[in-house]
C-alpha cells in the first residue's frame, strides 16, 4: 500500500514538472505583461511538433532539440509581443482575453488543417526504459523531463533574481509606472517576458515528446493545467505555479491510481473550485478584502 | 446639531504597511472637513474603509448613527454617503447623461424619473452643454465634475470629495470651490480630501491633519498653520500660507 | 418627414415580414437548416450578450448551460414522457438555478480567470455526464425515439416548425435585451461593464446585478439545449457541453458587436454564412478550416474594431443606427 502511494507521488511529480514548465509561463506573462495566455498550451504543442520534425526528419533526439526549441520559440514570443500583443495593451479584458484565445483556436485549428489529427510519437532508446527500485518504477524519458524541467525552473529564478533584466521584470511585475520612471523599458521587458515563457512551454514540449504523442489539440489539457496551478499558486507568483503545479500532479496521479483512470480532470478542476470557494487569491494570496 | 459621521480608533494594515492607524474624528452636520496630509498619509485609505471597499482591522465607522462597518459600499451609498475617486472612474463609454443617471436611478427607478434628476444635476455642476458627450472625451475638469454629478445624483447627505482639484489651473481651482461652497449651501455634510492649502482654507472651517496613517493634528485652519508638528510633517511647504488666507 | 427613428420602424417590420414568410418562399432545405443554425445561435449569442456584452462578464462555460437544459428535458421526455415543451422550461429553470452555485464560484475571479473559471465549471459538468452512466447513458448519449409527427413532443416531419420556433425563441431573446436595455438593470449592466468599483460608489448593487443577469442569460441558453436537442434527435456529452458552442456564442457577439441589441445577430449572419460557404466549396474532409477561419476573423476584429460592426457602423453613420440608452442617456 505504501509503495502503491509512493508510487502516486512519484508519477504525480514527474508530469508536475512538466505542467510547471507551462504554468511559470503562464504566471509570468500575467505578471509582467498582466495579459492571460489563452495559447500557452499551443506553444507546447508547437514545441512538440518540431521536435516530432528534427527527429523524423534528422533523427535528433527530443532532448538535444531543446536547443532549437526553445530559442525558436522565444523569438516567436518576442514577435508575437511585437505584433501582437503591444496591440491590446492598455485595453480592457475582452481583446485581451479574445486576442490570446484566437491565436489559440488558430493555431490548434492550423495544426489540425495542415498537420491532421493523427497523432505523432517518437520512440527513443530510452522512451521504454525505466528505473526498478523499492519496488518503484521510474520511466527514464519522465525522470529526465523532470530533472530538465526543473533545471529551466531552477535557471528562470536565477535569472529573475541575479541579472538586470530579470530584476526589471521582476519590477515592472510589481509596480510598472515605478519601473518605467526608473527608465526600465516595458516593452522590451514584455517582449523577454513573452519569449521566455514560449521557450518554456517550447522545452516542455520537446522534453514531452519521448513519452507523450503530439496531435494538434494536445496543448488544451496542459494549458488548463497550467490555469489551475496559476491560480492555486497565486496570479503572478513564479515560485506558487511550480508548487502548485507538482501538487497538482501528485493530486492527479492520486485521481488516477485510487479512483479511475479517467478522473485525473476531475480532480484537478474540483481542486480549482475548492480554492475559489475557499481561498480565492491562491496559497500566497490570503482572502479577499 | 448631530454627528454625520463618527470614527473611533480605526486601524487598517496591508502587509507590512500600517495604512491607517488608531484615527478618529467626528465631522458634524452641514460641516466641511479637510482630511490632509502628505502624499501616502492614508487619505484615501479612509475614505475606502468608510465606503466599505476594505475592512478595517479595527475601529468604528457610523455614518447618520449607523455602524456601516462590513457594510458594502453599495449599501453604503444608498445610507446616503458618496465619494469622488482620487483618479476619476466615469463610465467611459457611456454618455455625461448615461453616467448621472447610473447614479440617479439608486433613489428614482423609472428611467424618465432618473434622467429628469440627472438633468437636474448636471446643471448644478455645469455640465450641461457637454450632456451627450461619452465620458472618455471629457477635459479633465468636466471629469471631475463628472465624478461629482454622478455621486451628487445619489442624493446623499454626505459626501467625500478625495482630491478633486488636482491638476486643475487656477481658474478651475476657484469653479470647484464655489461649486463645494454651494453644495454646503444646500445642507450636504462635506469631508475633502486636498493638497491645495488655498483651497482648503477657502471651505473648511475644520481640519483633520494625518501623517503615516495617525492624526497629528485636529482643529480650525489657524490652529493648523501653526502646529508644529503640521508644519514638520510637511517640512514647511504650508509655511508660506498668507496671513489673509484665513477667513 | 420620417425621422431616423420613424425609418428604423419601417425597416424593422419589413425584416420580421421577412423571417416569416422566409420558410414559404425558400423551399430548399438546405438553405433551411442554414437558417435554423443562424437564429439558433443568434439566439444563443443574444443570451450570452447580456452577461458577456453588457455586463462584460466574459463567460466561456456557457456550453454548461446548454447541456443542463438539453439533459433535463431529454430526461423529462424518455424517462418520464414529459413533452420537451415542458421540458424547455423546467430545463431553462435547471440552467438558472445551476448558474446561482455557478456564479458564486466564478464570480470570485475576475476577467480572464472569470473566463476560465466558467470553461472549467464547463468541463466538468461534460465529465460527469460522460463518467455517470446509470443516471444520464453516459458517453454514449441517446437518440430520441422518432415520433414522426408529433408536436406536442416537440417533433416534426418537416424542418419549417423548427425554423418558427427558434424563430420565436430568438424573438424572446431580442426583446428581452431590448426591454432591458432601457431599464435601470440596463445601464446598470453597462456601468458594471465598464468600472464595477465605481458602479458600487453610485449604488449599485453589483454582485445582485451580475447574478440576476446570469441567470436570466442561463435559462435562455438552457431553452436553446432542449430546441437543438429536439432537433437533432440526439443527445451526448459532447455535444452537449461542447466548448464550440461556449466559442460561438462568445464569438457572434464579438464580431457583431458587444452590448448591442443586434450585434449577436449580424455576428452570426456574417460567421455561419462564412462557414457555410466554406463547407460548400470545401466539404467537411478537412478539420479545422472552419474555426481557423473564425479565428482569424476574431482576430482582426479585436485588432481593428474591437466594437465589432455594430461599432463600426455607429462609427460611419452616427449614433442614430443604434445606440442602447445605457450609452446615449
Amino acid at each position: 500500500m505504501l509503495e502503491t502511494v509512493v508510487q502516486a507521488v512519484i508519477n504525480g511529480l514527474l508530469i508536475g514538472g512538466i505542467y510547471a514548465l507551462v504554468s511559470i509561463g503562464v504566471t509570468l506573462i500575467f505578471g509582467v505583461v498582466k495579459i492571460v495566455n489563452f495559447a500557452q498550451g499551443e506553444f507546447v504543442m508547437v514545441g512538440m511538433y518540431i521536435t516530432y520534425f528534427l527527429a523524423t526528419q534528422f533523427g535528433l533526439d527530443p532532448i538535444l532539440s531543446l536547443v532549437v526549441s526553445m530559442p525558436v520559440l522565444f523569438v516567436v514570443g518576442v514577435l508575437i509581443q511585437h505584433t501582437l500583443i503591444r496591440r491590446v495593451l492598455g485595453l480592457n479584458d475582452l481583446p485581451q482575453i479574445f486576442l490570446t484565445f484566437a491565436l489559440s483556436l488558430l493555431l490548434m485549428n492550423l495544426a489540425l488543417m495542415l498537420l491532421t489529427a493523427n497523432y505523432r510519437t517518437v520512440h527513443t532508446w530510452y522512451s521504454d526504459e525505466a528505473l526498478h527500485f523499492a519496488g518503484l518504477y521510474v520511466p527514464v524519458a519522465k525522470l529526465i523531463a523532470f530533472v530538465l524541467a526543473m533545471f529551466l525552473s531552477g535557471l528562470l529564478w536565477v535569472f529573475l533574481h541575479a541579472t538586470d533584466l530579470g530584476k526589471a521584470m521582476r519590477a515592472a511585475s510589481q509596480n510598472r509606472e515605478v519601473a518605467q520612471l526608473m527608465g526600465i523599458n516595458p516593452h522590451r521587458v514584455f517582449a523577454v517576458a513573452l519569449g521566455i515563457a514560449l521557450a518554456l512551454a517550447g522545452a516542455a514540449g520537446s522534453l514531452l515528446m519521448p513519452f507523450y504523442p503530439a496531435y494538434p489539440l494536445v496543448g488544451q489539457v496542459f494549458v488548463l493545467m497550467a490555469f489551475v496551478a496559476v491560480v492555486l499558486g497565486t496570479l503572478g507568483n513564479v515560485i506558487g505555479a511550480l508548487v502548485a503545479s507538482l501538487l497538482m500532479g501528485v493530486a492527479e496521479s492520486f485521481g488516477i491510481q485510487f479512483i479511475g483512470a479517467d478522473s485525473g480532470l476531475i480532480v484537478v478542476f474540483l481542486m480549482l473550485l475548492t480554492m475559489l470557494a475557499v481561498r480565492p487569491g491562491g496559497l500566497a494570496g490570503g482572502r479577499r478584502r | 446639531m448631530t454627528d454625520v459621521l463618527v470614527i473611533k480608533g480605526l486601524s487598517k494594515q496591508f502587509g507590512g504597511l500600517r495604512a491607517v492607524q488608531d484615527l478618529s474624528f467626528n465631522v458634524r452636520e452641514n460641516e466641511t472637513l479637510a482630511l490632509i496630509g502628505p502624499n501616502g498619509a492614508g487619505k484615501t485609505t479612509a475614505f475606502n474603509l468608510i465606503m466599505g471597499y476594505h475592512r478595517p482591522d479595527e475601529g468604528v465607522v457610523e455614518a447618520f448613527g449607523q455602524n456601516i462597518v462590513g457594510v458594502r459600499p453599495h449599501a453604503v451609498c444608498a445610507h446616503g454617503v458618496a465619494r469622488t475617486f482620487q483618479v476619476a472612474k466615469p463610465f467611459g463609454g457611456m454618455t455625461v447623461l448615461a453616467n448621472v443617471m447610473t447614479g440617479a436611478f439608486l433613489r428614482h427607478r423609472n428611467p424618465q424619473a432618473a434622467r429628469d434628476k440627472a438633468r437636474q444635476t448636471i446643471e448644478f455642476v455645469g455640465l450641461a452643454t457637454k450632456e451627450a458627450f461619452a465620458a472618455r472625451d471629457l477635459t479633465t475638469i468636466d471629469q471631475r465634475r463628472l465624478e461629482m454629478a454622478r455621486a451628487l445624483a445619489t442624493e446623499p447627505r454626505l459626501l467625500l470629495l478625495d482630491e478633486v482639484m488636482a491638476g486643475l489651473n487656477p481658474s478651475e481651482i476657484d469653479q470647484a470651490v464655489a461649486l463645494v461652497r454651494k453644495l454646503s449651501a444646500r445642507g450636504l455634510t462635506i469631508v475633502i480630501v486636498e493638497h491645495l492649502m488655498r483651497a482648503i482654507m477657502a471651505v473648511a472651517k475644520h481640519i483633520v491633519v494625518l501623517d503615516h496613517g495617525q492624526k497629528i493634528a485636529e482643529g480650525s485652519p489657524k490652529e493648523i498653520i501653526e502646529n508644529p508638528e503640521v508644519i514638520r510633517a510637511y517640512l514647511g511647504s504650508y509655511a508660506h500660507v498668507p496671513a489673509g488666507a484665513v477667513r | 418627414m420620417m425621422g431616423i427613428r420613424g425609418w428604423g420602424s419601417v425597416v424593422l417590420i419589413i425584416v420580421v415580414a421577412v423571417m416569416l414568410a422566409l420558410p414559404l418562399v425558400v423551399k430548399n432545405s438546405f438553405a433551411i437548416e442554414i437558417f435554423i443554425r443562424v437564429l439558433l445561435f443568434a439566439f444563443i449569442g443574444s443570451a450570452w450578450n447580456l452577461l458577456g456584452g453588457y455586463a462584460k462578464q466574459l463567460s466561456l462555460g456557457h456550453a454548461a448551460f446548454f447541456g443542463l437544459g438539453a439533459y433535463t428535458s431529454t430526461l423529462m421526455q424518455i424517462d418520464l414522457g414529459i413533452s420537451p415543451w415542458i421540458g424547455m422550461v423546467t430545463g431553462a429553470a435547471v440552467a438558472l438555478m445551476a448558474s446561482l452555485p455557478i456564479g458564486w464560484l466564478c464570480f470570485r475571479l475576475r476577467g480572464p480567470y472569470f473566463a476560465i473559471a466558467t470553461i472549467a465549471t464547463a468541463n466538468v459538468l461534460m465529465l460527469v455526464f460522460l463518467k455517470f452512466r446509470d443516471f444520464a447513458w453516459g458517453a454514449e448519449g441517446t437518440t430520441i425515439p422518432n415520433l414522426g409527427h408529433a408536436p406536442l413532443m416537440m417533433q416534426f416531419e418537416t424542418k419549417i416548425p423548427y425554423y418558427y420556433i427558434v424563430l420565436g425563441l430568438l424573438a424572446i431573446a431580442l426583446l428581452v435585451t431590448w426591454w432591458i436595455e432601457r431599464s435601470r438593470v440596463g445601464y446598470y449592466l453597462v456601468a458594471i461593464g465598464e468600472d464595477e468599483d465605481a458602479a458600487e460608489a453610485v449604488g449599485v448593487d453589483v454582485p445582485k446585478v451580475k447574478r440576476n443577469i446570469y441567470m436570466i442569460s442561463a435559462f435562455l441558453t438552457g431553452m436553446a439545449g432542449t430546441f437543438y436537442t429536439q432537433y437533432i434527435y440526439f443527445i451526448d456529452p459532447q455535444t452537449a457541453f461542447n466548448f464550440n458552442i461556449s466559442i460561438e456564442a462568445a464569438l457572434v457577439s464579438i464580431v457583431g458587436g458587444v452590448g448591442t441589441l443586434w450585434g449577436p445577430v449580424i455576428g452570426t449572419i456574417l460567421l455561419e454564412t462564412t462557414s457555410a460557404l466554406l463547407q460548400s466549396w470545401l466539404g467537411n474532409s478537412i478539420g479545422g478550416v472552419q474555426l481557423t477561419v473564425y479565428a482569424l476573423i476574431l482576430m482582426a476584429v479585436i485588432l481593428w474594431r474591437p466594437t465589432g460592426i455594430m461599432g463600426y457602423l455607429v462609427e460611419m453613420y452616427g449614433r442614430r443606427i443604434h445606440t442602447s440608452p445605457a450609452e446615449a442617456g
